[in-house]
Formats: structure tokens, sequence, C-alpha cells
């Protein structure tokens, strides 16, 4: 064998078995990461990865196995023990100071000094001696925030490298990325497989497999679900079902409501487009219907969902709300009926520091559905205890005038979801609704979406998680970087059909 | 200090982070009113000073103490919006002394009752400024105001050329006791005061002020006119300058464009005394009213035991450093 093709294992994990408050999330993993080689890691949210991966970065400790790194084992590892054997996490988000330099940026946190004296000439020249080691285009005295987003990316692992990187760990490092982004990326990661780094790509994303990756492994409910050292040549559906496994049969799928077909549409999209958002999209929820638009994240699903309340432009085609204009802003939509439940409810959706009567009757304080002057507490009290009592809100007695941050998230989800319902609302957009919601709310916010869509409701849900899709949508409209990929009416809708057309 | 630009989560917002434990909600934490602890300390300071000097506790020094806190109180009422709606105003003590300025200058051509319309007319149209750069504009409302505490107190230099003006026969809203012996200004503070607990408490227009404070992005997702609100704040606070900068003329018997310097610091400190968060979100017309007691209290008391006054201006400056780091204390060992 030649000298610079001897591939050696840079990181190897023996049995790694890891439990959160009595349950097993891990059960005996085993994986090899070479040097020269980049090992794609697969699975879906909950499949234990960013456990896995916390336990190589050293912030988790594994409750049996073993680490081996650069021919010495460990039965577990700390952060500083992980960065001196060169371990080196890059996430998916970006966490530079875009005020400084690239240089800076590079020697963050380990600046050149001398007597306390930034030594900036040599700092800038070691930088550019880094980039131009990774063959890197760019100026190391150029501010961080005058780069693409792509570019930080790179920057970010080249800090890393720098730093005596010899096993890189990524994490899903292209989901903020858009295409010639990726290309750039994934350009970057095959000069670091000829330098000889190791590098575990964590990803949902089948379609990149084949393009950077080398070996696979498929993780499944804490399983070792599939190992390859042939990532190009595997077959697609081979990795779906080691992703999805038994899970495919798994879930019920709801009762179809029947449309007639008269039925004017409440929201329709004809080749809209939104420029770096999505494009060429075809889209219509009639009465009664509950359409998922499902897609990972930056797929466009949540901006298609925001623009049927207003909150993103159509610059080409059409946007229709019950048949009229669009709404120009929320306030407009909520004038035309329609209500937003947002995606992150902390930020977004509830007033943690308001009463939970108060977080209910908000869209009323718009002044768009007849409200008054003056505040009528009472009717804050009976609308709560109505919908308390409609949607099993769990909350003690008075619990109208308790600030809503007592209740669990999936209480305050309900309540926000009640928000809509109390002022009457005839169309729903639900951005991922049941994110952070434990699972037997989630079956009651289900029971509550297909019961509303049986009174005539027309609900809109962008979500990324196919089990919602399964459990609760009439149809789905399946997105991949901003674009239609497929429309899967009642019949259709499967785990394997929703994770086929989003790319995996 | 939440900018106007609505599309964002501002930048510096330290929410009280909610954890989500699967069927469980959380157990209400164990929490006297907010204004207990005020009414406490409140309490505490008279009856040290009824105690230490016999003139403290008369209706005379009471009345007293309410009629030097009426100029800030009735600043501090819009004052209080703008803080729970997550803006603040420093431009109120400036705008106040050249709204008297302005009425002073004008009293001895134009006769009083013109003079003082056009006096509050100025008072509003700061409010409009104000709001304008804040809502339409969307600049911080810190620096908007900053910049008008400058503006005003120069162009109130330039009205009467750096001198104080004298005005005749204004004595009333200042000096007049109309009813029960109660000075005049005391009982302007009084209907502001009551109004803003009314408007803060049980009208919708309170509501969306809160709301505003608490989460300004859900406030925008549930249809709230955020730019309107705050915009109606900022008018408040610009025609309340406007009230207590004529008092305060009234009460000298002249405008000095030096009239009220500093109160504004004074506002800040009494409303956030009284609970209000610079977050937004939080803050009463009650505590605001007892935190401007409590100020006074301390003033008045001090004085009375022939305690220097620079003393005074130290005790009240560590009184609010150790009643704000009390409640972030008790915000942060609270259970949750």
């Amino acid at each position: 064998m030649l000298e610079n093709s001897r591939k050696e294992i840079a990181l190897s994990v023996r049995g790694i078995k890891k439990s959160f408050g009595g349950v097993e999330v891990l059960h005996g993993i085993d994986l090899d990461a070479t040097s020269g080689r980049v090992l794609a890691l697969l699975g879906e949210n909950g499949a234990g990865k960013s456990t896995l991966v916390k336990i190589i970065s050293g912030d988790y400790e594994p409750d049996s196995g073993e680490i081996s790194v650069a021919n010495q084992t460990f039965s577990k590892l700390t952060p500083i023990t992980a960065g001196n054997l060169g371990i080196r996490m890059i996430y998916q988000e970006i966490n530079d100071a875009g005020t400084l330099s690239v240089a800076e940026n590079i020697f963050l946190g380990r600046l050149i000094s001398k007597n306390g004296f930034v030594q900036w000439r040599q700092m800038r020249r070691e930088a550019q001696q880094i980039l131009n080691d990774l063959e890197v285009d760019i100026d190391p005295n150029a501010l961080m925030s005058s780069l693409r987003v792509g570019e930080r990316q790179v920057i970010e692992i080249a800090r890393a490298l720098s730093d005596k990187a010899a096993i890189l760990v990524l994490d899903e490092p292209t989901a903020a990325l858009s295409g010639d982004e990726v290309d750039t990326l994934f350009e970057f990661i095959d000069r670091l497989r000829d330098k000889g780094t190791a590098m575990i790509y964590i990803t949902h994303r089948l379609d990149e497999l084949r393009r950077v990756a080398d070996d696979v492994v498929v993780l499944r409910d804490g399983n070792l679900a599939l190992s390859s050292s042939d990532a190009r040549n595997i077959d697609r559906s081979i990795l779906i079902e080691a992703m999805v496994g038994s899970k495919i049969d798994e879930f019920g799928r709801p009762k179809m409501n029947p449309i007639p077909a008269d039925a004017a549409p409440l929201i329709e999209l004809r080749d809209a487009a939104s420029p770096g958002a999505f494009e060429d999209v075809n889209l219509v929820v009639l009465p009664g219907e509950v359409v998922a638009l499902y897609g990972k994240v930056g797929s466009g699903i949540s901006e298609v969902a925001e623009a049927a309340f207003g909150l993103q432009k159509i610059t080409t085609g059409e946007l229709f709300i019950n048949g009229g204009p669009p709404a120009r802003s929320p306030r407009n939509a909520i004038s035309m009926g329609v209500g937003l439940l947002p995606a992150d409810r902390k930020r977004e959706g509830a007033f943690l520091g308001l009463s939970s009567g108060m977080n209910l009757v908000a869209p009323f304080w718009s002044g768009v559905l007849g409200g008054t002057f003056w505040v009528n507490g009472k009717k804050e009290r009976t609308s709560f205890e109505k919908w308390r009592t409609a949607l099993r809100i769990r909350v003690s007695e008075s619990g109208a005038d308790k600030p809503i941050s007592f209740l669990s998230g999936g209480n305050q989800q309900k309540v926000l979801l009640a928000r809509w319902l109390n002022a009457g609302s005839k169309v729903l957009v639900l951005l991922e609704p049941t994110r952070g919601v434990d699972v037997g709310a989630r079956q009651e916010i289900y029971a509550v979406i297909r019961q509303l869509a049986d009174e005539g409701v027309g609900i809109l849900i962008s979500t990324s998680d196919y089990e919602e899709v399964v459990q609760v949508a009439d149809r789905a409209v399946v997105m991949s970087a901003g674009k239609i990929t497929s429309n899967l009416d009642y019949h259709e809708v499967s785990v394997v059909a929703l994770t086929d057309a989003s790319g995996g | 200090m939440n900018t106007m630009d609505e599309g964002t989560v501002p930048a510096i917002r330290d929410e009280v982070s909610v954890v989500s434990t699967p069927g469980l909600s959380r157990p209400p934490r164990r929490q006297l009113p907010e204004a207990l602890a005020l009414v406490m300390v409140l309490g505490a300071l008279i009856l040290l000073f009824t105690l230490t000097s016999p003139v403290f506790f008369t209706t005379n020094n009471m009345l007293n103490m309410l009629t030097s806190i009426a100029v800030i109180g009735i600043m501090a009422v819009p004052g209080t919006i703008l803080l729970v709606a997550g803006q603040v105003d420093l431009s109120v003590a400036s705008a106040a002394a050249m709204c008297g300025m302005v009425t002073a200058t004008l009293a001895e051509s134009m006769g009083l009752g013109s003079a003082v319309a056009i006096g509050l007319a100025v008072g509003l149209l700061v409010g409009v400024i104000n709001g304008f750069f804040v809502t339409v504009v969307g600049v911080n409302s810190l620096i908007v105001t900053l910049g008008g505490l400058a503006t005003f107190f120069g162009i109130g230099q330039l009205i009467g050329d750096g001198q104080t003006v004298l005005i005749r026969d204004f004595g009333y809203i200042g000096t007049a006791r109309p009813f029960l012996n109660i000075p005049m200004p005391v009982i302007i503070f009084g209907i502001t005061l009551i109004a803003g607990f009314i408007v803060l408490k049980y009208t919708v227009y309170g509501r969306q002020v809160y709301a505003i404070g608490a989460n300004p992005v859900a406030a925008r997702l549930v249809g709230i006119p955020s730019r309107r609100v705050i915009f109606v704040a900022f008018i408040l606070s610009g025609l309340a300058a406007s009230v207590a900068g004529l008092i305060l003329v009234s009460q000298l018997g002249a405008a000095s464009p030096n009239n009220a310097r500093g109160y504004e610091l004074l506002v800040v400190t009494a409303i956030v005394l009284g609970g209000a968060s610079l977050n937004g979100g939080r803050g009463t017309i009650i505590g605001t009213f007892l935190g401007l007691m409590i100020i006074q209290v301390l003033s008045t008391g001090l004085t009375l035991l022939n305690v220097q006054s620079f003393w005074q201006s130290i005790a009240t400056g560590i009184l609010l450093i150790i009643a704000v780091s009390f409640d972030r204390l008790r915000e942060r060992l609270s259970p949750s």
C-alpha cells in the first residue's frame, strides 16, 4: 500500500450506552472515524445523534462503553481532554464575532500576544498562512460580518483546524447555507479529506450523503440501524428504511373529512414566489381540511405558511385569502379571520409575565375584532374557563389569573391555540404546533385540530415532524430548498413518502 | 429598551425561562404582592422619622411632601406607561422647563390663557417628535430622548437668552388651595395618578402596553398596533411634562431654563423603585406612587434630622440599587 493512502482509525467508539432519567437513549453504539475519510452520521430527530456527539465532545459522560483516540482508551471524555485530543465541533449555528476581523476570529480566545499586547502583524501573517494552506481565498483583514454565511462557516472550520484538530465533527453544517455555499463547503471538505483529517458529518439529508461521505452509520432509537463503508453507492430506500424502521406503520391516520366539491378555498397560492424563501408554490386549503407543509429546516415551509398571515410578501404569483387579496400585516390577517400559532412559543407566542386569561384574549387587544375601550375581566375569566374545559388545559382553580408561565409547555400551547378558537378564526396557520410538547398533550392537540377541521375551519400546518403529518393531516405538500417536491393526497401520506420527497 | 424594529426580537432581553416539565404544571411560587414590600419599607421609614422628629407626622408636613413630589409624580405617571411598554422618556424635565419658558415669555404679549395653551401645545409637540423618531424612524427611545433632553434644554435657554423670565398673576395652579386646603399641584397629581391607574389596569390600551413590554414579537402576532400605542404614550408623556413645567413656573412665579433640571432621573428612579422593569412588561402606578413617596420621605426625614443634603442624594442612590438588586435576587432565587 502506498504511504499516503494508508488510512488509520482516528477515533473509535465501542459499546456506548447512555440513559437520561432512567430511560436509555443509546443502547450500545460502535463506530469508527478514519483519517482522510468522512463518516456520515444519519438519523431522524431523537435517534440519538446529538447525544452520541456530545459524548464524543466530552459534554456527556457515557454510562458504559469506551472511546479510543490516538491509541489511548477512555471510559469518558471531558471537554478539556477532548480538546487536547484534537476533537473539534462545528455547530450549525455560527458563533463568531461579526464586528471583528477574520484573523481575530481565527485566533479568538488565543490571540497571539506579547506582554499583553496583541501582535497584529504576526497574527495576520499566520492567519493568511492558515487560509493559504486550506486554499481559501478570504482576506484575513476583512470584517467577519462582511462575509457570506458559507464563508463564515469555513472560517469557523479554519479556526478549529488551526488549533491542532485531528477529528472534526460537523453538526448539520449546511442547515443555514444556500446552494452554492453548500458547494463551497463540500469542496472544502474534499480538501480536508486529502489532507488526512478524520470527519464525522451529521445530517438527515440523504442527498448530501452521496456527495460528501465515505462511510455511513445510521442511528435509530438509540441503536445502530446500519453501518457501511460504501456510502456513495448505498441504495436510498435502504437508508430510509434504516432511518424510519418499523415506524412506517406505527401511526394511525386520521379519519378523512369529506370536502364538498364546490368548497371555496380559504388559502390559495398560485405560482407564488418570495425571493430567498420559496418559488413556484401552488397550494390550496379548503374549509374542513388539514393540510401539512412538510420539509426540513430551511426548506421554505414556514415562509409559505407565514405568507398566509401577512408576514412574508409574495413578489410574483398570487395569494388569495378567502378568495380575496392577501393580508398586508398580522393585524390585517386577524381581521380576515386568520390566526397564527408561531413556532417559538416563548419568543413569539406567549406573554410569559401575563396571566393565562390575558394570553387567551390577547387578539381582542388588536382592536380589529370589535375590541372595546374597557377591559372586561369577567369575560376574560369565563372565556378561559370555557376553553380550559374544552381543551383540557391542566391548571388549578383561578388559573385564568395566574401567569401563563405556571403552566407546562403543552398546556401553554393549548392556551395559545385556544386564543384563535376564542377569536373565532376560520383559517388557522400552525407552525410546528407540537414542538417542545410532551406526548400526551400532543395527542390532545391533534384531537383539537381534527375537531376544528370537522367544524369547517381550514388549517395549514408547517412542520418538520413527519409523525405529525401522518397523524393529523388530510394532505401533505412536501418542500425542499424552497420548492414543492411532492403533493401527497390522503392515501399517499406515509413516513416513507414524506422522507423520500423531502430529500431524506 | 426595545426599539421598534418589529420584525426582530430585541437583542437585550433576559426573559424568564420556563422549563416545561412533561405533564406537570409548575407549582405557583409563593410570592408576596410586590407592593407589599414597598409599603413595608415606606411604613418603616415613616415610623423611623415620626419617632425621631416631632414635626414629621403632621398634616402640614404630609401635604408639603405630596406637593414636593407632585411635579415629578405627574411626569412619572406616563413615564410608568412608557417603561411598562419597554420605552423611556429622558426628555421630560427639559421639556417641562422649555414649556415653562414658552408660556412665561408669551404671557406678557398674548395674555395668560393663550400662553398656557401654547405651552401645553409645545408639550404635545415634544411627544409627537419623540414618538415619531421612536416608532416611525425606529431609533431606540433612550437615544431619542437623550437627544431631546439636550435639545429642549438648549431651546429653553435660547428663548430667554439664558435668563429667568418673570410671570405675573400665575400663582393659581402652583399655590392655590381650592379644596380642603389641599394644594392645587397635589390635586392635579392625584387626578393624573387615578387616570394612569385606570388606564393601565382597566383599559384595552393598558393591556396593549403590558403586552408590548412583555413580548413585542407576540404583541405584533396578535395584531396589536405597537407603534400607535407607543406613540400615544410619548404624547401623554410630553403633555404631562408641559403640565409639570407650568406648575413649577406657577410655584416660583418665574420660568428658568434650569427649572426641573435633573428631574428625569428622579422620575426613572421612582418608577424603577416601584417595581417596573427596564425590560418592559412590569410596573404599576401604585408602585410608582410608593416609589415617589419613599424618595420624598427619605429626603424630608433626613432634612428634619439636619442631615446634610449631600447625604440625601447618596441615600436615594443606594436605596435604588439595593431595591433593584433585591428584586433581581428574589427573581433568581425563586424556584423556576
